[in-house]
């Protein structure tokens, strides 16, 4: 996801998104703990649930934080061919691909639900993915669904 | 073809579907058939499930009121196997739910033999009952609907009838069709196994011989096709009335889960949440989570749902709740070239995946 800097407005450069993110125990998770052990700096904006398997997380919990103000979503499981549970993630994306469908046609933002493939061994690119996604967030703005109380 | 035998002891097509489901129990084929059948007080029709044959007398499947989606009686009759073989007598919709139902494994399919039939569609039930309360001869309402349904579909006919493209009944394993046939004729023709070889003997002819059926369906299905939205534009706007009373959930066919997350109890609502959620937006709508709980049912049920629009019926606050569900749906089906109930064959879309497919959904 490549960002420009230069259309960011001087509101959402102060803007500091908050990011929910179920991460797979096996590999994002365990990712996200190397970027700790490693001392990677990344930025602070993230709040990490640990799940047995990205395939495990329900949209419903993803449609909550959206609704309750998380300004994005980062749901991260293992590569391709590498899922504990051998296809865990393949139902993942499935799911996230009807999530983000139903969000498109509310006319919510699909945008802001990331889904990454993310390794035990790359806590480099777990941070990278969170600074990415942290730009990404700041370009897009505040959720508007987080002033929205009629929903 | 069965329209030719008995004629003169025939008058309407119901009839001639109720002589079928009468020999069906006279001769031991089944020991039970689930059909809708008018009340006692000549107004309501709904499902019965009969088993002595003189009772088969008064079923009118066709009759343009849809209580429940049958396939939710279906769940409930076979939710364990039995030893008696029980015929249900089956709407479209109500089979493909049913078909749906199986494949998700919540019901017991052994003795079971789907029945299905041409359907002429059906009103809500409020205008059902308004329309047919002071008519005397009750059975003359259900010709006229059929009619109208061959020449254009009524204004008061449900919403989701309007745009049903599925009005026959091609995957259940008997199919009594009469759409192109001349009345009182109907044909009854075994779609699978089972069909064959419980129905043996008493099957007519292959429906999809007379091209005068294909002609009708195929206007049928253009008039109805060009009442389908592509989109919702303003999905808040349409449930603000919400009251989130679950009866939707409750008479939905597909929602089968015995623990529901969206139950009050487990979402976690105490007086402290309340207000802390309130004080956090500022203010919060009551009921709360409307949103939420409309959302999580599409994800849910959108790949199945077969779009009966019996949560629309059954909605108090009259949310358009069948033509939301049928356009999230059909986006979603689409996703996996999916079609609920279309066969037993199918693997239900969040079972199975392919390695190389939807990669635009990865953000990478």
């Amino acid at each position: 996801m490549e960002q420009k800097e230069g259309s960011m407005d001087k509101e959402n450069r102060a803007f500091e998104p908050k990011i929910i993110a179920f991460l797979c125990n096996w590999c994002t998770y365990a990712g996200a703990d190397l970027a700790g052990v490693s001392r990677i700096q990344y930025p602070s904006n993230i709040r990490i649930i640990r799940l047995m398997c990205s395939g495990a997380l329900d949209p419903t919990y993803v449609i909550k934080s959206l609704l309750e103000g998380a300004d994005g979503v980062l749901i991260g499981g293992c590569h391709p061919g590498d899922c504990h549970y051998i296809s865990g993630n393949f139902k993942a994306r499935r799911r996230v691909a009807v999530l983000k469908t139903s969000l498109k046609e509310a006319g919510l933002e699909p945008e802001r639900v990331w889904l990454r493939w993310i390794s035990a061994s790359e806590g480099a690119y777990f941070a990278k993915t969170v600074e990415e996604m942290v730009l990404h967030l700041k370009r897009l703005g505040p959720n508007p669904l987080n002033s929205m109380w009629a929903i | 073809m069965a329209s030719t035998e008995n004629r003169s002891e025939k008058n309407t097509r119901r009839e001639s579907i109720e002589q079928f489901l009468y020999r069906l129990l006279k001769e031991g084929k089944v020991d039970a058939v689930l059909v809708p059948k008018r009340h006692p007080g000549g107004n309501i029709v709904s499902p019965v499930l009969i088993s002595e044959p003189s009772q088969i007398k008064g079923t009118d499947p066709l009759a343009p009121v849809q209580t429940v989606n049958a396939a939710s009686i279906v769940k409930e009759l076979v939710k364990e196997p039995v030893d008696k073989k029980i015929a249900a007598v089956l709407r479209p919709c109500e089979v493909r739910a049913t078909i749906e139902l199986i494949k998700l494994k919540q019901l017991s399919d052994e003795s079971l033999l789907i029945i299905g039939y041409d359907c002429p569609g059906v009103y809500n039930v409020k205008e059902y009952m308004h329309g047919i309360e002071n008519r005397e001869d009750k059975e003359a309402f259900t010709e006229e609907h059929i009619h109208d349904f061959l020449s254009g579909d009524g204004d008061l006919v449900r919403e989701s009838c309007r745009f049903c493209t599925y009005f026959t009944a091609d995957s259940a394993d008997v199919d009594i069709a009469w759409i192109g046939v001349e009345p009182p004729g109907i044909i009854v023709a075994a779609r699978s196994e089972k069909g064959r070889r419980m129905t043996g003997g008493m099957n007519t002819g292959d429906k999809d011989a007379p091209t005068v059926r294909k002609e009708t369906i195929g206007k049928i299905e253009a008039r109805r096709e060009k009442r389908q939205k592509s989109g919702i534009d303003n999905l808040l706007d349409l449930i603000q009335p919400c009251i989130r009373c679950y009866n939707c959930r409750e008479v939905c066919p597909l929602c089968y889960c015995k623990e529901c997350l969206l139950e009050p109890e487990k979402m976690g609502y105490t007086s402290e949440r309340y207000l802390s959620r309130a004080e956090r937006k500022k203010q919060i709508r009551m009921p709360v989570d409307t949103l939420l709980y409309h959302l999580t049912r599409i994800n849910h049920m959108g790949y199945s749902c077969v779009s009966c629009g019996i949560c629309e019926q059954a909605c108090p606050m009259d949310i358009p709740l069948g033509t939301i569900l049928h356009v999230f749906s059909k986006k979603i089906q689409s996703l996996f070239d999916y079609v609920p109930g279309r066969s037993r064959d199918d693997e239900l879309p969040l079972t199975t995946f392919r390695e190389e497919e939807l990669s635009e959904v990865e953000d990478v």
